[in-house]
């Protein structure tokens, strides 16, 4: 993963970024620039899986390999693509929608394999792209500006979902804040689980009622205001003592939300090392990786393999 | 004389009905001949009937028809769900037991099948029973009715082999096979090596069958008389395998070099996945071992969390670089839709492997059909041309499994292999495999790329260079895009990139031998042809070598390129055929309306079937005879229960 350290210009590429004035994925992305550059990533082994929305646009503008899916969907490509070949870093960036609306399902599972990727959340509470409908992040009863009613449905709590789910890094950040954005970003990369970053973003079109102004009245940040908090589960028997305090940071929202850290579990083991436990010499020769022909021949002994349907009449 | 020996050996789903019909089909290859056997069961674990099919020749087994030689029903269930399918003067193996039973009394039947017997035998004046059943099978159908007392030879079984009566109480079945052999000729050393063979060093259970077998082989000895041993069929003394569609695709799909396989679990798909995950270890040839200087090459084989998942991870595997599938049937190709777009957009090599099952939705979900054909052509929104390949059969459905994992990779493509529940489930035994012709292409897979690699490079024939995410950096996206991958929205991009993705179907076509299009069966000059695809072939041969035996010649055109379609390779030999007759398990003639989209020729007759049942060769006979000799312009095929 990490090389020499370099400098995020590096890290940008000539295509026009096309986000409204005063996106807040304008400050998500140089957080990315600059947490990619101090980890000194290698552009071609590094991969930023996106879906659909205004925040998934962001392959385009890092100087890595993007893939850009569809809908929903970029947790199971980032995850088909790390299985694949497990010594490249991937990293998805998209849209609460995205994540948590049509994708939900893949996010509960992402987090029951605990596999090595980071998940950094663009979380403006609404469908950007589609013009600014209700996010499954906005809470119940706010009308922001698209809307033509008040939103009945309640918001989900990521954080939750994802203690739930198993995710062993759980931060959130604040898009504007990029400096200490970034340093979220780097440790979700450098921690070898599954990791999700949720970073609140302000949308200056659609979203008037969760506005930067609205943002900065309420957050604070967990490693300044409260430096005894202790998110790291490092035992089975930690659980027990350090999860009320976790889970009570997990739903503070309202006057005051916290920011930063919020849980760092080391008792689950990585996927790769499960894989490599079930099939051993996966590691090794990962499937990406491992050869299949001699020659354009197959490779593989079929009677030795498959001896369990072989009859000699 | 020619050996053509049929079986069907029914009982309850759970009941150790699996494991006898895999001894019996083992018995059947250790006489030297080749079988093929269907099953045919229930959505249910437990207690729902369901049957095996079994035919055993000294030729080449392809398909299953009724009546049959003998059917072994050790339930009363059985005995009246097959009274009609034992032949006049054929054999009914039954448990004295379950004489006694009144149709009405057997809960796990359907309605309306108990109504059709219960009518059946009292419109005939006999009691609505097993007892009923049998009266009509002697008096009627002259069929020798061969009762055992199933629990007392259990039970001395179990005496014998100092065993809990509960452990050895599946024996009942092999005692049931056993007896039938015993009566058809095929000797009881091969029954008990079948056994052996088939429950591998399970001691526990290997001892009391043998047991079994003993006592049915001497009871039909003292009562019947044992029947002559048949002949040993001519694949005595060779090595062949045995398995289902299910296994033989997993092998190719080992073979053919695939790295990574997901799947969320779906009937008649699964058991591909889990033979395949049961051996993800794969040995190496001797030589591949030393040349390679590794001795396993490991698959991973990942259930996720649903179909969509599926196969966007084995989408995200292909980009990185593995050779990667997925396997589904027709609910999990409804799901995968968007991702098959995503992937003819992005350019990725991935194999869909459906095994089609009787929808519409959920159908009968362990049932056949046919009707995944213009579904699995048309899947994916937009222009989303794709390659799509239907087996014919258990051989055809090893190999194919390895073309379409090249295929993938070298159109960089979907490709649906498609497939149904008949190949899936059934049994076949087959010589092994040869590879030594067999070629693992990728294409143009790079390994190593210069700094200006981008991924969507225009060429005269559509395909660029494809190095994997992690060989060179790239933009992939399901956006129009630039040949950087950059997403656009330009007219003129847009129509080089639509024009690029259908350039590679015309290459499709072009590379294609004509073998991997379309085959015609049979006699070229026939005026009578026969349309159809996928796991018909079998039946259509058999039916046509009866039909020969008349003196009526029809060749048969299988399709087994569906997507680009060969259009004109159909054409042809259609446009020399004054009678076309299409085959399929569907109701919507679903090759012939393609046939008629592509090629705008007509279909003048039309055989169905949507019963969801297995297509049996005399009804494909019967069907033919029935058009040719009435011209009528639509027959539907109604066997099986
Ligand atoms: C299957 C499917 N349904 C709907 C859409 C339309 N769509 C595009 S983006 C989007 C929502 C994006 O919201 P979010 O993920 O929060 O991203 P944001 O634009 O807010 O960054 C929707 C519904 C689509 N592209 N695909
Ligand atoms: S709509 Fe909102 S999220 Fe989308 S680019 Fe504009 S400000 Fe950003
Ligand atoms: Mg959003």
């Amino acid at each position: 993963m990490a090389s020499r350290a370099k400098s995020w210009v590096e890290y940008r590429t000539p295509n026009w970024v096309q986000w409204c004035p005063g996106c807040g994925n304008y400050g998500i992305l140089t957080a990315i620039y600059k947490a990619f550059a101090e980890l000194g990533l290698d552009p071609a082994r590094t991969v930023l899986v996106s879906g659909i929305g205004c925040s998934s646009r962001t392959p385009y503008y890092v100087n890595v390999s993007g893939v850009h899916t569809i809908h929903g969907r970029p947790i199971p490509v980032a995850t088909g693509i790390k299985l694949a070949n497990p010594e490249l870093t991937v990293v998805v960036t998209s849209g609460d929608g995205d994540l948590l609306g049509i994708g939900a399902g893949h996010f509960v599972a992402v987090g029951r394999r605990n596999i090595d990727i980071t998940i950094i959340m663009h979380d403006n509470a609404v469908y950007g792209l589609t013009k600014g409908q209700a996010g499954p992040t906005l809470p119940a009863w706010i009308q922001t500006k698209a809307l033509t009613a008040p939103n009945i449905q309640d918001a989900v709590n990521p954080l939750l979902l994802a203690i739930a789910s198993g995710f062993t890094f759980i931060a959130r950040g604040y898009a504007y804040h990029t400096d200490k954005l970034k340093e979220l970003i780097k440790a979700a990369i450098k921690h070898p689980g599954t990791a999700l970053v949720d970073v609140l973003q302000p949308c200056p079109t659609y979203n008037n009622i969760m506005t930067a102004k609205w943002y900065e009245e309420r957050i604070y940040y967990l490693d300044e205001e409260e430096p005894d908090y202790d998110p790291y589960i490092n035992k089975p028997e930690d659980f027990k003592e350090k999860m009320p305090a976790i889970l009570a940071k997990a739903v503070e929202w309202g006057d005051r939300i916290p920011l930063g850290i919020i849980m760092i579990d080391k008792t689950k083991e990585p996927f790769q090392r499960r894989l490599e436990k079930l099939v051993p010499g996966y590691l090794d020769m990962p499937p990406a990786k491992r050869p299949i022909d001699v020659d354009g021949k197959p490779i593989i002994d079929l009677l030795a393999t498959f001896k369990d349907r072989v009859i000699e009449t | 004389m020619a050996v053509d020996i049929s079986l069907i050996i029914g009982g309850p789903q759970g009941g150790g009905i699996e494991s006898a019909g895999q001894v019996a089909v083992r018995a059947l290859a250790l006489k030297g001949y080749d079988v093929y056997g269907v099953r045919e069961y229930h959505s249910n674990i437990i207690g729902a009937h369901s049957y095996f099919n079994l035919r055993a020749r000294d030729k080449v087994s392809r398909s299953v028809k009724l009546p049959v030689d003998a059917v072994v029903a050790l339930d009363a269930e059985s005995i009246l769900t097959h009274m009609d399918d034992v032949k006049e003067g054929g054999i009914l193996v039954y448990d004295e037991a379950a004489k006694a039973v009144k149709i009405d009394r057997i809960a796990p039947m359907a309605r309306p099948l108990k109504q059709r017997i219960k009518a059946k035998l009292e419109s005939m004046g006999y009691e609505a029973s097993a007892a009923g059943a049998l009266s009509y099978l002697s008096e009627v159908k002259k069929v020798k009715l061969v009762g055992i007392q199933i629990k007392s030879i259990v039970k001395q079984v179990a005496e014998e082999t100092r065993r809990p009566l509960v452990s050895v109480s599946r024996a009942a079945n092999t005692i049931g096979v056993a007896t039938a052999f015993a009566l058809l000729g095929v000797e009881a050393e091969k029954v008990m090596k079948a056994i052996e063979m088939f429950f591998a060093g399970k001691r526990r259970v290997i001892e009391p069958n043998i047991v079994a077998v003993r006592h049915a082989y001497k009871l039909v000895e003292e009562n019947y008389g044992l029947a002559d041993p048949l002949p040993d069929g001519p694949f005595k003394g060779r090595t062949r395998i045995v398995g289902t569609g299910n296994d033989f695709v997993a092998m190719g799909k080992v073979a053919g070099g695939l790295t990574v396989q997901t799947y969320y679990p779906i009937t008649p798909a699964a058991d591909e996945a889990l033979y395949m995950e049961g051996h993800r270890l794969a040995q190496l040839t001797k030589e591949a071992a030393e040349r390679l200087g590794m001795a396993k090459a490991p698959v991973i084989v990942f259930q996720t969390e649903d179909e969509i998942s599926a196969i966007n991870m084995a989408i995200g595997a292909a980009l990185a670089g593995a050779r990667a599938s997925t396997t589904t049937s027709g609910p999990g190709l409804s799901l995968m839709n968007e991702a098959i777009s995503m992937a003819v957009m992005m350019e990725v090599p991935v194999v869909i492997t459906v095994w089609q099952r009787a929808g519409p939705s959920t159908g009968m979900a362990t049932r056949v059909g046919q009707q995944d054909l213009l579904h699995s052509i048309f899947s994916g929104h937009g222009d989303a041309p794709k390659i799509v390949l239907a087996s014919g059969d258990h051989e055809e459905a090893f190999y194919d499994a390895i073309k379409t994992l090249n295929w993938a990779e070298e159109y960089q493509t979907p490709v649906i292999h498609l497939l149904d529940k008949t190949i899936a489930s059934s049994i076949k035994t087959l010589d092994p495999f040869d590879v030594s012709n067999v070629r693992i292409s990728r294409g143009r897979f790079l390994t190593t790329a210069s700094n200006d690699y981008v991924r969507y490079k225009l060429s005269d024939d559509g395909i660029s260079p494809r190095a994997p995410v992690g060989v060179a950096k790239q933009l992939n996206t399901s956006l129009e895009h630039l040949e950087d991958g950059v997403a656009t929205e330009d007219p003129v991009v847009r129509e080089q990139m639509i024009e690029k993705r259908m350039k590679k179907m015309e290459k499709v076509l072009k590379d294609l031998p004509m073998e991997d299009k379309a085959v015609l069966h049979g006699d070229p000059d026939a005026k009578i042809t026969i349309l159809s695809w996928g796991s018909t072939k079998g039946p259509i041969l058999d039916a046509m070598e009866a039909l020969e035996a008349k003196g009526i010649r029809v060749n048969f055109l299988q399709v087994r390129l569906l997507s680009p379609f060969p259009a004109r390779e159909v054409a042809d030999v259609l446009a020399g055929s004054e009678k076309i007759i299409s085959i399929e398990a569907n109701a919507m003639d679903q090759l012939a309306s393609i046939v008629k989209m592509y090629t705008g020729l007509d279909v003048h007759h039309r055989i169905r079937k949507v019963n969801g049942r297995t297509i049996h060769e005399h009804e494909v006979y019967n069907a033919i005879l029935k058009v040719l000799e009435t011209g009528s312009p639509l027959e539907v095929m109604r066997d099986g229960v």
